[in-house]
């Protein structure tokens, strides 16, 4: 799983929970490392923040879609509400704050198509 | 209050007369009459002279006919008494003979003498004289002696010889006699017309001389009375415009948006107009002539305590006193409205102070409008900052709680230990963000000591999360110990809006520095903190530079209410500190673009209450 997200600790929590329950994961502070590291490595799913410097998540996820368009995306958010065409792009979009059993069922959501 | 320029003159020109002419005429209407008399006089005198000589002649001629008459008398005296010595030969008889020998020589002379004064020929005296001689020889001595020597006397052709003579002497006096009573006649004649032409000569001068001096008198007189109408009807027209004047400037008084009071320089009200009659609840005529200190009673809206009027001030300070003071009025019937007053000093021409103009304003409305667009930023920065800080929250908030799940299934003491810390840290970031959110609306009644770098890196925290988004690289330099006094959710709001507005200003990956330095700690007007924000963005248009102040001007659109600036403007203001600010927007020179803005802030704040919001 790749999780990119600029909110340092935030990232290495999501990090602990996720190897926690038997995930690999790697990360990224930024939306550029983030692509890099989806390029580079068979990433199987993404936990994409969307409040970033830079690239937002919108536009990483855009350009994931075009370079491996069936990897699942879960956007995360701080926003209550992001425009459509952002959130049409990603499998699976929730609000930060919903909590680890969420992301963790979000996510095994993924995996069990 | 100066007359103004364009009033009429008030003597024209035409119709002038200077006091130096007028007293001329003045002389001449006296002095004119006073030399008519006396050539008038002088013309009398000189014909009561010359009638006094023609008098004099009369008396003379008068004095004439009386010595003939005596010289006349004594010789009939002497016919007389020789008459009767030449009848009775008694001596005693010829005793009047004698006696009038002397005094008929004297009344000759004095004839003569008489005749002479009056340069008439005294040879006629001298006929008389040798007659009367040729008399006595030839008659009456020899008949005297024939009848002493007892002679005969009576002879006839003796006798008619004396008479013949006698006649001879009566014939020339009786011919002077008429001479001079003819003369005298002429006299008489003469100083008669001479007296009546003196009179009818007289009468005719004075009149003459009165309608010369009437005549003369009154056209002088037109003369000054037409300056003095010219006068009067320039004084009526000064009347009348000055009358136009005041009535212009009186109805400017009444009609006029402000309260005006004008007092006279001890302060007693001679003026209210209409606004200030609303404002005070006082009518023109129960104010008139008050103390202005029964009418007008002002207190600080904050201490309540009574505040020195805008008359009293101008007395003690000699000068114009601005209006906006913020005080509260009370009104007569005990109500209250916020105003704004000022005085201004009335001086006369001699630059004496003759009285006191007070002008005020009711600012309740204003201030109600003032404190709802204050109020109304307020709510909008806190609008602009809300998405910005449920995001701040929200990633802190998310660690939390994603901690608190790891440490529900951790089993190990110390790794729960280190989960508890890195939660600690969350929630103290999350601590300081609504510390820093409620900054913004906490206001301390009373101006308190502020920790400038503590208070600029609060705002800046509650920014973070847009400096981030913006990719903004944020540089201080914020020495500690930087105090100033002031009211520190107001200062907040005022440097959350100077660095919102730069971030809004640079574009992706610009800079914005802060700093900090203190200003000039011995000049008593610029001990404080002087803060820079200084940012590379687009800078500001120069014809957009000039309005930024202004309410509800805005480069933003639909995203600025146009009143950040103005109410950070207000706010510094109050604390008696500064803003300016320098703007570079040359497009061409990437250099040269951005904008810094300075904000002094005194050490001792010179505001003594927060905003009303």
């Amino acid at each position: 799983v790749l999780c990119v997200d600029d909110e340092a600790v935030g990232l290495r929590v999501r990090q602990l929970i996720l190897e926690r329950s038997g995930y690999r994961v790697l990360t990224a502070p930024d939306g550029p490392t983030g692509l890099a590291l989806f390029d580079d490595h068979p990433v199987e799913a993404v936990i994409l923040d969307y409040a970033m410097p830079g690239m937002h998540g919108g536009q990483v996820a855009a350009r994931m879609r075009e370079l491996k368009p069936h990897v699942p995306i879960l956007l995360l958010s701080a926003y209550m509400s992001l425009p459509d065409e952002v959130t049409r792009l990603v499998n699976v979009y929730m609000t930060k704050g919903e909590g680890a059993p969420a992301l963790l069922q979000k996510l095994e959501g993924f995996f069990q198509n | 209050m100066r007359p103004s320029a364009n009033q009429p003159p008030l003597f024209p020109a035409g119709n002038s007369l200077n006091l130096t002419q007028f007293n001329r005429i003045l002389i001449q209407i006296l002095l004119t009459p006073v030399l008519a008399l006396a050539v008038l006089a002088a013309i009398l005198v000189w014909q009561i002279r010359s009638s006094q000589n023609t008098a004099a002649r009369v008396q003379a001629t008068g004095d004439i006919i009386a010595a003939c008459s005596n010289a006349e008398k004594l010789m009939v005296d002497q016919e007389t008494g020789l008459r009767g010595f030449q009848i009775t030969g008694d001596e005693k008889f010829l005793q009047p003979y004698r006696d009038a020998n002397a005094p008929l020589e004297d009344a000759l002379n004095n004839l003569q003498r008489a005749l002479e004064a009056q340069h008439e020929a005294p040879d006629v005296v001298d006929a008389v004289r040798s007659a009367h001689t040729t008399w006595q020889t030839s008659y009456a001595l020899p008949l005297i002696a024939t009848t002493r020597a007892g002679g005969n006397t009576y002879d006839p052709a003796l006798n008619m010889t004396g008479k013949l003579q006698m006649d001879a002497v009566r014939a020339r006096l009786a011919d002077l006699l008429d001479r001079e009573a003819n003369l005298r006649r002429g006299q008489l004649v003469h100083w008669r017309s001479q007296s009546r032409h003196i009179i009818e000569g007289l009468i005719l001068l004075a009149l003459l001389v009165g309608v010369a001096i009437s005549v003369f008198t009154v056209s002088r007189l037109h003369t000054v009375s037409d300056v003095f109408e010219g006068t009067l009807e320039g004084l009526r027209r000064h009347a009348q415009a000055t009358y136009e004047s005041e009535e212009r400037l009186r109805t400017t008084l009444t009609s006029i948006g402000d309260g005006v009071i004008v007092c006279d320089p001890d302060g007693n009200i001679e003026l209210v107009n209409t606004v200030a009659q609303n404002l005070t609840g006082w009518t023109q005529a129960d104010a008139f002539h008050r103390p202005l200190s029964d009418v007008f009673h002002i207190v600080n809206e904050d201490t309540r305590e009574l505040v020195e009027t805008p008359v009293d001030k101008v007395k003690r300070l000699k000068r114009v006193v601005g209006l906006a003071n913020h005080t509260v009025l009370l009104r007569r019937d005990g109500s209250e409205i916020q105003i704004d007053d000022s005085g201004a000093p009335i001086y006369n021409r001699a630059g004496d102070l003759s009285g006191i103009v007070m002008v005020f304003r009711d600012i309740t409305e204003q201030r109600r409008t003032q404190s709802v667009l204050l109020a109304t930023e307020k709510l909008a920065v806190a609008g602009r900052l809300a998405a910005t800080i449920a995001h701040e929250m929200h990633n802190p908030l998310d660690s939390v709680a994603n901690l608190l799940y790891l440490i529900k299934n951790e089993q190990d003491p110390a790794t729960s230990a280190h989960y508890l810390q890195m939660a600690e840290g969350e929630l103290a970031r999350m601590g300081q963000i609504s510390r820093a959110m409620l900054g913004l609306y906490r206001e301390s009644k009373m101006p308190v000591p502020i920790d400038v770098k503590e208070m600029l890196q609060s705002v800046l925290v509650l920014l973070e999360g847009q400096t981030r988004q913006a990719q903004v690289s944020v540089t201080t330099s914020l020495p500690e110990g930087l105090e100033v006094e002031g009211f520190p959710a107001e200062l907040r709001q005022v440097f959350t809006n100077l660095f919102a507005n730069a971030l809004d200003a640079v574009d992706m990956g610009g800079h914005i520095h802060v700093t900090a330095t203190a200003s000039n700690p011995t000049s008593p007007t610029r001990n404080g903190v002087l803060i820079h924000i200084q940012d590379d963005g687009s800078g500001i248009a120069p014809d957009a530079l000039a309005h930024i102040f202004e309410p509800f001007f805005t480069t933003k659109g639909e995203r600025g209410t146009g009143l950040g600036l103005w109410v950070s403007r207000g706010i510094v203001d109050k604390h008696g500190g500064s803003i300016t600010v320098r703007s570079e927007s040359n497009p061409s020179d990437s250099e040269a673009h951005g904008t810094t803005i300075e904000v002094f802030l005194p050490r001792l704040s010179a505001a003594k209450t927060p905003s009303l919001t």
